[in-house]
């Protein structure tokens, strides 16, 4: 039956050929690591966000008069409800932190320089989409922290001289955070970024696959070494055959990261909502402590200390624009960070920082 | 001018045509519209409010609160933080206004006094009309 289904397709668009030249044949260096696998680990998180996602729409209603009891109802009423909302919640935070630890391992390991900046600006670009999906996801329970959380988040355009409060408002809808704001949310988070994630995705795919696989973790290769004059796709004849066996890593990986989720739903369920994540919105009563997501922290507490809202601003816009073009500032031909003190200084200092801003933000 | 440069152009004038005449309704529709007229003034009995005390209203949609200050008279003034928006509340031993987000403190003039909220509280006009106080 399989042998017939098989053939079948062969014929029409020659599927043998196409499994053998991608799958078998791709290979895949000896030198790989296992933190090559997490650009999948990360596509198959947004897979089940993407599966939950759209279970939860079944029963959600965008609405401020409902959106509260509506996720109510499904935490408690709808059979499994809590299910699919917990793993979407513990999903969206485990998802950002997999994207973190993809961007960390591709920048210590040099994998961003020269022939794959286009690659890690899209990266890049996918880092803030996937933020930006937390946030807006963050508002649609409509809690007493969500609602804060973006009211402090879609004031912080306001520093901005001219344009800040025109932008503010279109964020919001309005004056202030509003069912107008919960409606545009909504429309961002399930039909604006999807499409644009999506783009990014296939791009950054392309870009992968047509510039090749780096296999140069450490120290300078003939890639380096080459002048730079014409288009060359980096292969690895002598290496590892993609399928079966780094396709098991990748496997394994997404299998840490399923059950990871799991664990967590079922141990530390209250993880990502504090007290005021379980009270319905107020907007006329602002609760004693409001914080962003523990990947915001790190901004949110920035701004907070930097006495100046447009100076606070101007450095955070400013450090992203270093962050998106990072591979354009770093020409140093040496990949190897631990051969680049100052480098490795820096990058430990702006670690550390991120971990105090975060804590002190959390407190 | 040559057939195909002329057409190039009148191509070039059709496609930004098309473009302006989209992208500027699309501009339009994502700036939310301006609210409609509001509620010109509110109406509160003075008993309500104790020397020293204050009463949080909700005025035009925004959140208000009416202090009557020992030796200073009543003042209204807007609740939300000229920092990022939250509610500040009355604090009545201290009295000042606090903003429980980061700490910004005011006094009862609406002034700061400390913390990273960068201009005064907007004041409400407000008078005393026989045993009630009308804001608006
Ligand atoms: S919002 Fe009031 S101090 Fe920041």
């Amino acid at each position: 039956m399989w042998d017939r289904v098989r053939n079948w397709l062969d014929v029409r668009i020659g599927i043998n050929d196409l499994v053998e030249e991608e799958v078998r044949a791709y290979r895949v260096p000896k030198n790989i690591n296992i933190f090559y696998t997490l650009g999948v680990v990360t596509i198959a998180g947004y897979l089940i966000q993407v599966i939950t996602g759209i279970l939860l729409l079944i029963y959600y209603v965008p609405h401020p008069d409902h959106a509260f009891q509506s996720v109510q109802g499904i935490m408690n009423k709808v059979p499994f409800g809590w299910l699919f909302r917990q793993m979407h919640v513990m999903g969206s935070n485990l998802l950002i932190g997999v994207v973190f630890a993809h961007m960390l391992t591709v920048f210590l390991m040099g994998n961003y320089k020269r022939p794959r900046e286009l690659t890690w600006i899209v990266g890049a670009l996918l880092l803030f989409v996937s933020v930006a999906f937390g946030f807006s996801g963050y508002l649609l329970p409509w809690t007493q922290l969500s609602y804060w959380a973006t009211t402090v988040a879609t004031a912080i355009p306001t520093a901005v001289p001219y344009m800040g409060d025109l932008v503010a408002n279109v964020l919001r809808g309005g004056e202030s955070v509003t069912g107008a704001t919960l409606s545009r949310f909504f429309a961002f988070h399930i039909s604006i970024l999807p499409p644009i994630f999506l783009m990014l995705l296939g791009l950054h795919l392309f870009l992968t696959k047509r510039i090749g696989i780096s296999g140069t973790p450490f120290g300078l290769s003939a890639e380096e070494k080459r002048p730079w004059t014409e288009y060359h796709k980096k292969n690895h004849p002598d290496g590892y055959p993609y399928y079966p066996r780094f396709f098991q890593k990748d496997l394994f990986m997404v299998m840490v990261y399923l059950a990871v989720m799991f664990f967590l739903i079922t141990f530390a369920p209250n993880l990502f909502f504090p007290g005021d994540a379980t009270m319905p919105a107020d907007p006329y009563r602002t609760p004693a402590s409001i914080r962003p997501e523990w990947y915001l922290l790190a901004p949110y507490q920035m701004l907070k200390i930097i006495p100046n809202k447009f100076l606070g601003v101007i450095i955070q816009v400013a450090l992203f624009v270093l962050f998106l073009f990072w591979p354009f500032f770093d020409t140093e031909k040496e990949k190897n960070i631990m051969k680049r003190p100052f480098l490795r200084g820096m990058f430990l200092a702006a670690f550390a920082l991120w971990v105090i801003l975060m804590f002190w933000g959390r407190s | 001018m040559k057939r195909r440069s002329f057409l190039q152009l009148l191509l070039s004038a059709l496609g930004i045509t098309t473009l302006a005449s989209l992208l500027y309704p699309l501009v339009r529709y994502l700036v939310p519209p301006g609210t409609a007229e509001k509620a010109r003034t509110l109406v509160i009995a003075k008993r309500d409010i104790p020397l020293g005390y204050a009463k949080e209203i909700v005025f035009n949609d925004v959140p208000a609160v009416v202090v009557n200050r020992p030796g200073k008279g009543l003042i209204a003034l807007s609740r939300v933080c000229t920092h990022l928006g939250c509610l500040v509340h009355y604090d009545k031993e201290n009295r000042q206004l606090l903003c429980p987000c980061h700490a910004g403190t005011f006094d009862l003039d609406g002034h700061v006094i400390s913390g990273p909220p960068p201009k005064p509280l907007p004041v409400l006009p407000l008078r005393v009309d026989g045993e009630n106080i009308v804001i608006g």
